[in-house]
């Protein structure tokens, strides 16, 4: 299945021109973040290092972007299925040594495609205190245990923007902790429950 | 100067007075306008109800409702300032009869108090200033199937509402965690329960 245009392989074997192969390893690093093909200072980096014009530096991370994309989106794991997304026509070492790339870095891209995916606020850290209130305006004298709880949660746009943190600081009587420790402990058991299928 | 176990401060005349008074009232009356005095009490929120029992009761009995309602705010203020104190009923029994109420009507008055005290200092410990009060929690788990960079996955996520009161108002908070971290929440939870009941 080939899902590069005929001009993205020709693009590709642009390649060709590197001066080594750490070369083409470090465009094909650059060219994976999103919108790395529009950034002007990727552009002139790999337009200097291949001696090609801007244009044709732009065909080629854009070209080098979907191929890589393509792979960690169908989680193509062996190298005769990355093999076989070249045209016959391709420069044989060039499909080797992206092949070999690609494969090198599928599992990295993969997680980090998996830890930057969209979600809810993300959890990074917690802090509990227990405090024992000794006295209020209702009771002069009292011995009340309660829990106090931080979360500290990070927003990561997947888009734009740098990540926002937020934290939350709450209070928990005993009863809600033990409430709260029950739920938990219901989700534990689902887990587990599901583990085993 | 009266010595009072519930207030350190004098008590203004009328205050006095209005306890004397209540020797006036019948046993039965007695026991009627105590119970609905607890039962407020026990719902302090139901003041509506409250000056509503004594108009009846007034009414019942033959006498004002205005006069009433005084009397019944003058009395209010042992209750209260007993369970601010975390009085005994005995104590309870001896502020009375300083204030000039029958054996009888004390007595009867002090074991409602041992009676319903329990119940008035949770109610007390459940006024307590509370900051950011977690009120409610909701969860659900799933597996995420695919995104818009991985056709496949398989990814367990867990995600966690909790409901804040923040004043009057509250506030949702929307997290998600991953398995490892749900089993630390767990973990650190569990301590804390452990740490709060060495206290109890």
């Amino acid at each position: 299945m080939a899902f590069l245009t005929e001009d993205q392989f020709t693009a590709l074997q642009l390649l060709l021109k590197a001066p080594s192969k750490d070369v083409v390893r470090q465009i094909c690093a650059d060219s994976f973040p999103a919108g790395a093909y529009k950034r002007q200072s990727v552009i002139e980096k790999t337009a200097n290092s291949l001696s090609v014009s801007s244009s044709e530096a732009v065909q080629l991370l854009t070209a080098f972007h979907t191929v890589s994309h393509e792979v960690v989106y169908q989680n193509l794991t062996s190298p005769e299925q990355i093999l076989s997304i070249f045209p016959e026509s391709f420069h044989s070492n060039l499909k080797n040594l992206i092949t070999k790339i690609l494969l090198e870095n599928s599992v990295t891209w993969r997680n980090d495609a998996l830890s930057n995916q969209i979600s809810l606020p993300k959890l990074v850290d917690m802090e509990w205190r227990v405090d024992m209130k000794t006295a209020s305006d209702s009771l002069s004298r009292m011995a009340v245990p309660t829990c106090l709880l931080q979360m500290k949660l990070q927003d990561t746009p997947c888009i734009s923007g740098g990540p926002s943190e937020s934290t939350i600081t709450m209070e928990l009587s005993r009863e809600t902790l033990d409430t709260m420790i029950d739920g938990l402990g219901r989700i534990r058991d689902q887990l587990t429950a599901v583990a085993r299928k | 100067m009266l010595q009072l176990h519930f207030t350190n401060d004098t008590l203004p005349d009328n205050v006095s007075t209005d306890f004397q008074n209540l020797n006036k009232f019948s046993e039965q009356q007695f026991v009627s306008l105590t119970e609905i005095l607890y039962q407020f009490l026990l719902e302090p929120k139901e003041s509506e109800r409250f000056l509503h029992q004594l108009t009846e009761f007034a009414g019942e009995n033959g006498m004002s409702a205005g006069p009433l309602r005084a009397l019944m705010k003058s009395v209010l203020l042992l209750p209260h300032g007993a369970l601010k104190r975390n009085l005994t009923a005995e104590q309870v029994k001896v502020d009375l009869l300083s204030l000039g109420l029958n054996e009888e009507k004390a007595s009867h008055f002090s074991d409602q108090w041992r009676v319903h005290y329990p119940v008035l200092s949770r109610l007390a410990v459940g006024q307590t200033l509370m900051v950011n009060q977690l009120v409610d929690m909701e969860w659900k788990f799933g597996v995420t199937v695919g995104t818009s960079e991985l056709q496949k996955t398989g990814n367990i996520f867990l995600q966690l509402k909790l409901v804040i009161r923040k004043g009057n108002t509250t506030e949702n908070v929307y997290m998600e965690l991953t398995l490892p971290q749900f089993y630390n929440f767990l973990h650190e939870m569990e301590r804390a329960k452990a740490s709060m009941d060495c206290f109890s």
